[in-house]
């Protein structure tokens, strides 16, 4: 500690006595913890004190209202037993999650490539593909269900201007296609970013590499397969892992507006089952179990997919 | 000269399928302008085209029904006084996590960035009852102190990164000049880490501006929702008048993607910047 001090600080340390800085150290301290308190105060009463009462509740019967009763771990058991709205939230949680980081990823890619040509008017296409990043989701969402709707939607009308009147379904109102439509439009809202998270990564890439590979004969298939992708590697942790995670946690809006989690619960996910246990049924304490639940999912496969990913070569950062 | 022609041929292509996804990004916010503008019946006849004239009892119609005014009060006081409070609190945190030495200083940093690996979404329950015990349900305190919150790992993660790579000499030479703790940091460090405010403030105003989740759980009274809250609110109520939802979200979208076309580089570098460092 003082150490440091001393080096951090070595010539003004110099200059003073060992008592001197003693004090000094002690203001410092003072200092230093009078700058971190507010913001510990609002990361102590919003984040982490409900991540701990969040627990306690999981454990209780609780409407919110009347008194508190311990009930031990029946909520969980209540979630892998008995609920099977639960049990089908869970799965089309898991479903949306991965549909939406591999339509994500390869069009992020995909679009990455063509855009990091260097060929007349690109700026305009990537400021086009990047625009639905900047829309809110409640934007997003009202604007697609309108494109859905089977009566007046652009799908419908675009499907009749070409004969197809027979295509026409509704897409957001029948349970086999709703969490299907509801995927196209997240990946539609993120493409472009992660494409431009892919053209990072592209233009990070050495010029000469591929200059090389050509000299040699390498066809252009080669090159996008031992230059380009393992190059990318880092990148695509990143992207991937941002996929994944919002796939599971940052669902809601989307689904909310969307659909409410309809059809017969064809859509619904975690977050959707949860707010409407706690804030229809009045189900605290179970509501607050399932979102643990989610919790530890998320930060177990996390933790998986980390690992898994840096074995498989030398990625990573 | 083969190959000249072949990358012709793939820069054809590549044009193509660029076009074919533009219009697939684009054209449905420029359905809904164009959407905008039409009368109702000629919105259900031609539902493709142009309008045929510049139709704006729309708007003013939209703006009343759905409160616009109002919500967007609300939006802009939340937004601002959630990032006021933000860049306060995390600057001075970050600033002092970074660059004084003091006991527990590294796990007080630890702290902060574990609390970004917790995500928010699934302690929402426990949120609502954490507000509703401080008698702040159904207040814009409410959602300022809350996104102000949400956004501190983030935040001082970044400006921490930032703080370290600058050098020290100039705050010595400072301190040895007699100056304070407070008048090092206000007339010293702040003008350096400008740049990782601007990222602070693009991505977490954005992301204020546009949050939907706390602010349905939070807030009923009609006369203290935002916008995002406000429009699924306005679009559930009322059924079928399209051309007036259309003007809504118009006016509702317009200045964002305005925003977006003028300081493109700046949001594109900070929200890729934020999602790396993240």
């Amino acid at each position: 500690m003082a150490k440091q001090l001393e080096t951090t600080r070595g010539a003004v340390g110099a200059l003073r006595t060992g008592k001197r800085r003693g004090a000094a150290a002690r203001r410092t301290a003072v200092e230093g913890y009078a700058l971190v308190l507010p913001a510990l105060l609002l990361l102590a009463v919003f984040i982490l004190y409900p991540i701990l009462y969040g627990l306690y509740i999981s454990f209780h019967k609780w409407d919110g209202f009347s008194a508190m009763t311990f009930v031990g771990w029946r909520n969980y058991v209540k979630a892998f037993t008995s609920d099977s709205v639960f049990h089908q939230a869970a799965r089309n949680t898991a479903l949306y999650a991965v549909a939406i980081t591999i339509g994500k990823n390869v069009f992020g890619l995909l679009l990455a490539l063509l855009v990091s040509r260097k060929i007349r008017g690109i700026l305009f296409f990537r400021t086009a593909l990047f625009v639905p990043v900047t829309l809110s989701y409640v934007v997003v969402g009202l604007l697609w269900a309108w494109i859905y709707n089977p009566s007046f939607g652009l799908v419908a009308s675009g499907l009749e201007a070409l004969g197809l009147e027979n295509w026409v379904y509704p897409w957001l109102g029948s349970a086999s296609t709703a969490l299907w439509a509801v995927v196209a439009v997240e990946v539609w809202k993120w493409a472009g970013f992660h494409m431009v998270l892919f053209l990072g990564g592209l233009q990070a890439i050495p010029a000469d590499l591929y200059e090389a590979a050509i000299v040699d004969g390498a066809s252009p298939w080669a090159r996008f397969r031992s230059i380009t992708l393992p190059l990318l590697k880092p990148i695509t942790f990143i992207s991937v892992f941002l996929a994944l995670n919002g796939g599971f946690v940052r669902n809601f809006d989307l689904i909310y507006i969307m659909t409410g989690g309809g059809p017969n619960h064809s859509t619904e996910v975690v977050l959707t089952h949860m707010v409407s246990e706690a804030f229809q049924r009045g189900n605290l304490g179970y509501s607050s179990a399932m979102g643990y639940l989610l919790f530890l999912t998320v930060a177990v496969l996390i933790l998986v997919y980390a690992r898994t990913f840096n074995r498989g070569g030398e990625g990573g950062r | 000269m083969g190959m000249r022609a072949g990358a012709r041929l793939g820069n054809g292509a590549a044009y193509l399928i660029l076009a074919l996804f533009s219009v697939l990004t684009v054209y449905p916010i420029l359905w809904v302008f164009l959407g905008s503008f039409k009368e109702t019946n000629e919105f259900y006849n031609h539902i493709w085209g142009l309008p045929a004239s510049l139709n704006w009892d729309n708007y003013v119609r939209a703006w009343e029904m759905a409160q616009i005014g109002t919500r967007m009060v609300n939006s802009v006081i939340v937004t601002v006084s959630a990032l006021a409070i933000l860049l306060v609190v995390s600057t001075t945190a970050a600033y002092a996590l970074s660059r004084l030495r003091f006991p527990g200083v590294t796990v007080l940093y630890a702290l902060f960035l574990a609390s970004m690996m917790i995500p928010s979404e699934t302690t929402v329950i426990p949120l609502f009852l954490t507000v509703k015990e401080m008698g702040l349900l159904n207040t814009r305190l409410a959602l300022i102190l809350t996104y102000a919150a949400g956004g501190l790992a983030f935040s001082i993660v970044t400006l921490h990164a930032f703080l370290k790579s600058i050098p020290h000499e100039p705050e010595e030479a400072a301190l040895v000049d007699g100056a304070n703790r407070l008048q090092v940091f206000a007339h010293v460090i702040l003008p350096l880490v400008r740049p990782a405010l601007a990222t602070v403030v693009i991505i977490q105003g954005m992301h204020f501006w546009n949050e939907f989740f706390l602010a349905l759980i939070f807030v009923r009274d009609v006369a203290l929702q935002t916008l995002p809250l406000g429009m699924t609110q306005f679009f559930f109520q009322y059924t079928s008048d399209w051309t007036l939802y259309f003007a809504a979200l118009s006016i509702v979208t317009a200045p964002v993607i305005a925003l977006f076309v003028a300081m493109q580089r700046q949001f594109v570098d900070g929200l890729t910047a934020g999602a790396v460092k993240g």
